[in-house]
């Protein structure tokens, strides 16, 4: 059973164990991070959607044996991305959630829009918000949100902080996983 | 930190996890172990393994590099795609979207951004049913594919030839495209419009010819159905002229050629139809333009008496933000699922799976003696009542002797992690003698049914006679006669039924689950386990989503059993699939209606027969079918009524309560009747209902008194003035879409009746923190009601929304309120607001001014604490409250009852909204595929309280609205679920969502009206199928009766229209 390292809100983690365990039963039964919620098990809701190197990925459906050498960022960890922090604010002041449920979930979506589109249109927004369901709000709470919140984004600090994804892209993972291994029996 | 997942958390089975990152090492892998299944993204494969179990090996190829990965121009002008490329980085690619267009276009098609964002191209084509491939086929695809005998390459066509007949061990490397074709389009036809599974994906492609003369073309389909290339109509389509090519005859060949299988959702034969019209349309063959017969009438209109309002954050004076909005937001907010502690048992319940059996024999010993089990429940444990229900106590807590649908629950175990507990249900052993299925509403009244409990399967047969109809009929001058069918919504929810119990020292109970009525809940919960009501504790919020869903108890009888039994606080969360099938849904109405009128329009008579399946037990139908009887007439005065309605079981699931509640399903009905008869009269939709309207003060269908304030006529004026009459309507200029304007009426009923309890409480508190609590026992389950408590109190009492602390969902920490449904609890808040408040504020004010030695009179309350007649500030509540002992905290309880009538002879209702929903549609004629493209409410329910809770109520209605019209049916065959989870459950995504939503208000009442606002939960949803029917009706001239709206039905009657 080879370790699991890889990076959880910022700090380094450690996991030894099967390697298909979808992260969310790690995150919610083990780590007591809840914000990601399990609403259907097989990722068509959203509900657990986190950043894995500031792409948005689906929690129930991801097998830790993937994320070695990677960065997750969980709803929790929003408070220390730029974006996120932007995404939460519009998403409040516009009161887009009702039960709340799904709204995690919309926050990690619509922080990863930002992170690469930093001032989407309509139709990006809705589509970047199609792997997440609500079943209260009817959307458009959600979308004139996000349509706000590029005019929230506070200045970019210097070395701005979207590297620590980019340096991990899928398209330079190479050098990030150098150590990664090959085998998790 | 090192999180140690081997105790913790037990997979049923382990798979060995082998990671690649390079080729040569991966087909080592591969090629050394026979059982080694290759994955690269893993979103889809994974979805099969939940079925079948992961297999032994998986060999994950995500992290290939090189040539495997990326994409690049070659030499030769043809472009590579690694195989491992994700679709995310397909789509995003600068070359890809500019020579190849379509496949950029088809690729953001595919799923979900995280499914995009983790697919590969090369796992889209693997799986053969990938979106990517009819393209890929169309663009004459080369694969690269390694294995024994190192690179090879092979045209896509003749890869998925050889692959469907012999099992290959091979990696696929990458695809190459050739130069791109002169013409190419590609077309998605899906389920619904964003994270759409696929129906049928078309492409087409022109490689020579000119604009005029077809040269060598490409028709292929795929995805949805076995992917192919149509040669015999493309061999047939060269060389001809685009002019000479007859639209009628083209199709017909596709048709011909395309083989594709029914599914549950579409037929075999939708799929070639709108396949074969969809290439038409690829290749740019127009068919001819249908004829318009409509006149799109502009409604005249005449001046509202009332004005209404724009509810938006713009139009809006103010925007208060809910309390509960930033802990929902950043996650911090703990739902009653969310709960973890270190002696938590897990408790699962085991499920009938059969829809219709009696139980000879139940075997829970193995189980019991599986270590980590902690307790087993069965029948045998149920103390008190084993049975439940809030008209007929007809379901039992766990089944004894029979079982009646697919999810009724046989036993429940409580382990010490979920993993044992799975295994615990599997080691249940029952013995069952099945039983024949009742599974249709109409076969179930026959004499000689099966019957699905003693006493026969019509629960329920009411009727209502006013007038002379038989008579009437012949003084008619126009009569529309039609049976109207509604679907079994899902509430889908987003936090299945879930929480967690724990037992107390005193022998009671502590039950903590998301739900809609505590009160009631405690009360069946110590029926059921004999215990005296005060040892329960119900806390029922903050709930992830309602609808009517938890509107009576859904796991609490198991958990509370198990919790009992063993000693310890159990957890208990469905997953979706679970939920699917125990949960109940919207009560489908089977409807048949027959309406007459003079020449003039003014209705004579209507007859309405209705049938309500409640499936397996009664829950709420029959009130729902009595609602939905009151409803018969829709709010139009009609001389001469006959109604009828009839509750009937069967083994399909259960029916219940969800928003609406009859309402929704009937008004789609009465409303198509009121437009087909203007149809005939030859008024407009608007002329007709205006000209039946009851008037303010008319009685109801019932003879029933109502309450004032009617605003029926305002609404429909102000959707008679409505801008959106001006906007295009018909066909577009390209032919291929139709547009059309429906409008629909509801008169909304709110509260419960006359002749049911209908008393609500509440309690307003000075906190010794200076904050003012106000304590109800209604639910939060996102609509708002603890924005509407700090909006009532605040307003009642003077002071800033802030000051007020709202205590919701909790049998032990507020007065009894009632259950928070039928719209009740708007009313039922604010007039126990208004009730306490001047008590309250003399209370306050007293000691305000002992403590500043002064006399009261002069002071007030304002934002933050007591002001006096300069409009100053001279005492803050915390102060004050600070001075004060404990018990001299002022504190006021009060209940009130719900506005009613004094009609006893039937239950009937007082107190009413209204609405007017306009929506404007649009029907692709060559898939019949229906787009709500806006919708706009005129609404009327007294004082906006809230306006953001307002506006999502009717933004987040109108969208679950037209998912009941357009995308949503549980599908259950031979009383087994065929939708089960989400990917076949369809509900609307932001995609699918109307790209203009408005809400308007009037917010008048009477002078003389003392009720205050009236509750907007079920407004929002009442009128939205019918204008939706209403507009789809105008855009192709055919009336639909069967919801949701079937594309195959409307692609039929167009072609028909068409035809004749």
């Amino acid at each position: 059973m080879k370790p699991i390292t890889f990076r959880l809100n910022g700090d380094q983690v450690t996991f030894v164990g099967d390697a298909q365990t979808p992260l969310i039963d790690v995150i919610r039964e083990q780590l007591e991070l809840t914000a990601a919620k399990v609403g259907c098990g097989i990722g068509r809701c959203g509900t657990c959607l986190v950043l894995v190197d500031g792409l948005p990925t689906n929690a129930c459906m991801l097998g830790l044996y993937r994320l070695h050498g990677r960065s997750v960022i969980t709803p929790e960890g929003l408070s220390d991305v730029r974006e996120g922090r932007a995404v939460r604010a519009a998403l409040v002041a516009e009161v887009s959630f009702q039960c709340g449920y799904c709204a995690p979930g919309f926050t990690i979506a619509a922080t990863a829009l930002l992170l690469k589109t930093p001032t989407p249109d309509e139709e990006e927004i809705r589509e970047a918000l199609a792997g997440n369901l609500c079943r209260c709000s009817g959307y458009l709470a959600i979308v004139r949100a996000v349509q706000k919140a590029s005019s929230l984004l506070e200045p970019a600090p210097d070395g701005d902080q979207r590297l620590e994804f980019h340096n991990c892209g899928p398209k330079q993972q190479t050098n990030a996983t150098e150590s990664a291994r090959k085998s998790h029996p | 930190m090192t999180i140690d997942g081997r105790n913790h958390i037990e997979l049923l089975k382990a798979t060995r996890i082998e990671v690649a990152e390079t080729l040569e090492e991966a087909w080592q892998i591969l090629a050394s172990d026979p059982t080694v299944v290759t994955v690269a993204g893993n979103t889809a494969a994974q979805l099969d393994w939940q079925k079948t179990g992961w297999p032994e090996t998986v060999l994950d190829l995500s992290r290939l590099g090189g040539k495997a990965r990326g994409v690049a121009r070659r030499p030769d002008g043809s472009l590579w795609i690694g195989a491992l490329t994700t679709l995310t980085e397909i789509r995003d690619d600068p070359v890809v979207g500019s020579l190849f267009p379509a496949l950029a276009a088809t690729v953001s098609r595919i799923g979900s951004p995280a499914v995009r964002a983790s697919g590969t191209i090369g796992g889209n084509i693997c799986r053969m049913s990938g979106c990517a491939v009819p393209t890929l086929l169309a663009l004459d695809a080369i694969l690269t594919i390694w294995d024994d005998s190192g690179f090879a390459e092979q045209p896509l066509l003749q890869w998925l030839a050889s692959r469907s007949t012999e099992c290959h061990r091979a990696i696929l490397v990458g695809l190459a495209l050739p130069p791109p074709p002169t013409h190419v389009a590609a077309e998605k036809i899906g389920l619904r419009q964003g994270f759409a599974p696929s129906v049928v994906g078309i492409a087409a492609a022109l490689r020579s010819g000119s604009d005029r003369q077809i040269g060598a073309a490409r028709l292929c389909v795929g995805a949805g159905v076995k992917p192919a290339r149509l040669t015999s109509t493309e061999n047939w389509l060269t060389g001809r002229r685009f002019d000479d090519v007859a639209w009628h005859e083209l199709r017909d060949r596709l048709v011909g050629e395309i083989v594709a299988e029914d599914d549950e959702h579409r037929s075999g034969r939708y799929k070639r139809l709108a396949a074969a019209n969809a290439l038409l349309c690829a290749l740019g063959i127009k068919a001819d333009q249908p004829r318009s017969r409509h006149r799109y009438a502009i409604p005249s209109f005449r001046a509202p008496v009332f004005p209404q309002n724009l509810v938006s954050r713009s139009a809006s004076p103010s925007w208060p933000v809910r309390p509960d909005i930033e802990c929902k937001v950043s996650g911090s907010l703990q739902y009653l699922t969310d709960y973890r502690r270190d002696d938590m048992l897990v408790g699962r319940v085991l499920r009938a799976g059969v829809p219709h059996a009696k139980i000879l024999d139940l075997d829970v010993s193995k189980a019991e003696r599986l270590p980590g089990v902690r307790a087993v429940v069965t029948a045998r444990d149920v103390p008190g009542l084993n049975a439940y229900g809030v008209l007929v106590q007809d379901q039992p807590a766990l089944c004894f002797d029979r079982v009646r649908y697919e999810g009724d629950p046989v036993a429940a175990v409580a382990a010490v992690d979920a993993a044992t507990a799975a295994r615990a249900l599997a080691l249940i052993e029952i013995e069952y003698e099945l039983l024949p299925v009742v599974d249709d509403v109409r076969s179930a009244m026959l004499p000689d049914s099966p019957q699905v409990h003693e006493g026969g399967n019509v629960l329920d047969d009411d009727r209502y006679v006013r007038g002379d109809v038989e008579s009437a009929w012949a003084s008619c001058a126009h009569i529309v006669e039609d049976t109207y069918t509604t679907p079994r919504q899902m509430h889908a929810f987003m936090e299945t039924e879930g929480g967690f119990a724990r037992p107390t020292a005193d022998g009671g109970l502590e039950i903590f689950v998301g739900a809609q009525a505590n009160t009631r809940d405690r009360m069946q919960l110590a029926r059921i386990l004999a215990l005296p009501e005060e040892k329960i504790r119900v806390v029922s919020s903050p709930t992830g989503g309602a609808f009517g869903g938890k509107d009576e108890l859904t796991i609490q009888p198991p958990l509370a059993l198990l919790a009992l039994k063993a000693g310890l606080p159990v957890r208990l969360h469905l997953n979706r699939e679970e939920s699917t099938i125990a949960g109940w849904k919207r009560t489908p109405l089977t409807i048949r209606i027959r309406s007459g009128c003079d020449h003039e329009g003014r209705l004579l008579a209507q007859e309405v027969d209705l049938l309500c399946e409640t499936g397996a037990y009664s829950s709420w139908s029959i009130a729902v079918s009595h609602a939905a009887m009151a409803q018969g007439c829709g709010p139009y005065n009609v001389p001469n009524v006959s109604l009828r309605g009839r509750t009937v079981y069967t083994n399909n699931g259960i029916a219940g309560a969800f928003r609406g509640f009859g309402v929704n399903q009937t008004v789609f009905a009465v409303e198509a009747q009121i437009d087909r008869l203007a149809e005939k009269v030859g008024l407009d939709r608007i002329a007709m209902r205006r000209l039946n309207l009851r008037k303010p003060g008319d009685p109801g269908v019932f003879g029933h008194t109502m309450s004032g304030s009617e605003r029926l006529e305002d609404v429909l004026e102000h959707a008679a003035a409505s801008d959106i009459w001006h906007k295009s309507r018909g066909p577009d200029p390209a032919g291929r879409v139709l547009t059309g304007v429906g409008v629909a009426l509801v008169c909304q009923p709110v509260g419960l009746g006359s002749r049911v309890p209908d008393d609500g409480g509440g309690r307003l508190s000075l906190l010794a923190d200076g904050r003012i609590e106000a304590a109800f026992s209604f639910d939060e389950f996102g609509q708002g009601v603890t924005a509407l408590i700090q909006a009532s109190v605040a307003d009642a009492l003077g002071c800033a929304r802030a000051d007020v602390a709202p205590v919701v969902g909790d049998t032990d920490a507020a007065p009894d309120s009632g259950a928070t449904i039928a719209s009740r609890s708007t009313t039922i808040v604010g007039q126990v607001a208004r009730q306490l408040a001047p008590r309250m504020r003399a209370k306050i004010l007293e000691q305000a001014g002992l403590m500043l030695n002064r006399a009261p009179t002069g002071l007030r309350i304002g934002h933050g604490g007591i002001y006096d007649s300069a409009d100053s500030s001279v005492l803050s509540f915390a102060k004050l409250a600070a001075w004060l002992s404990p018990d001299r905290l002022p504190s006021e309880t009060g209940t009130v009852s719900f506005p009613k009538n004094d009609s006893r002879h039937r239950n009937t209702l007082f107190m009413h909204s209204y609405a007017a929903a306009i929506a404007r549609i649009s029907v692709d004629r060559m898939t019949g595929i229906v787009r709500v493209l806006e919708i706009d409410q005129h609404s009327a329910a007294g004082p906006v309280m809230d306006p953001p809770g307002y506006l999502g109520q009717f933004e987040g209605g109108n969208v679950q609205a037209m998912g009941f019209t357009l995308l949503e049916d549980t599908l259950i065959k031979a009383g087994t679920f065929l939708s089960r989870n989400l990917d076949n459950y369809l509900i609307p995504t932001c995609p699918d969502a109307p790209a203009q939503m408005r809400t308007y208000a009037v917010q008048a009442l009477d002078p003389e009206d003392r009720h205050g606002p009236r509750g907007i939960g079920e407004l929002s949803i009442g009128a939205v199928a019918a204008a939706i029917n209403s507009g789809v009706a105008e855009a192709t001239g055919t009336w639909f009766t069967n919801l949701p709206l079937e594309p195959e039905t409307i692609l039929d009657s167009l072609e028909a229209t068409a035809v004749s």
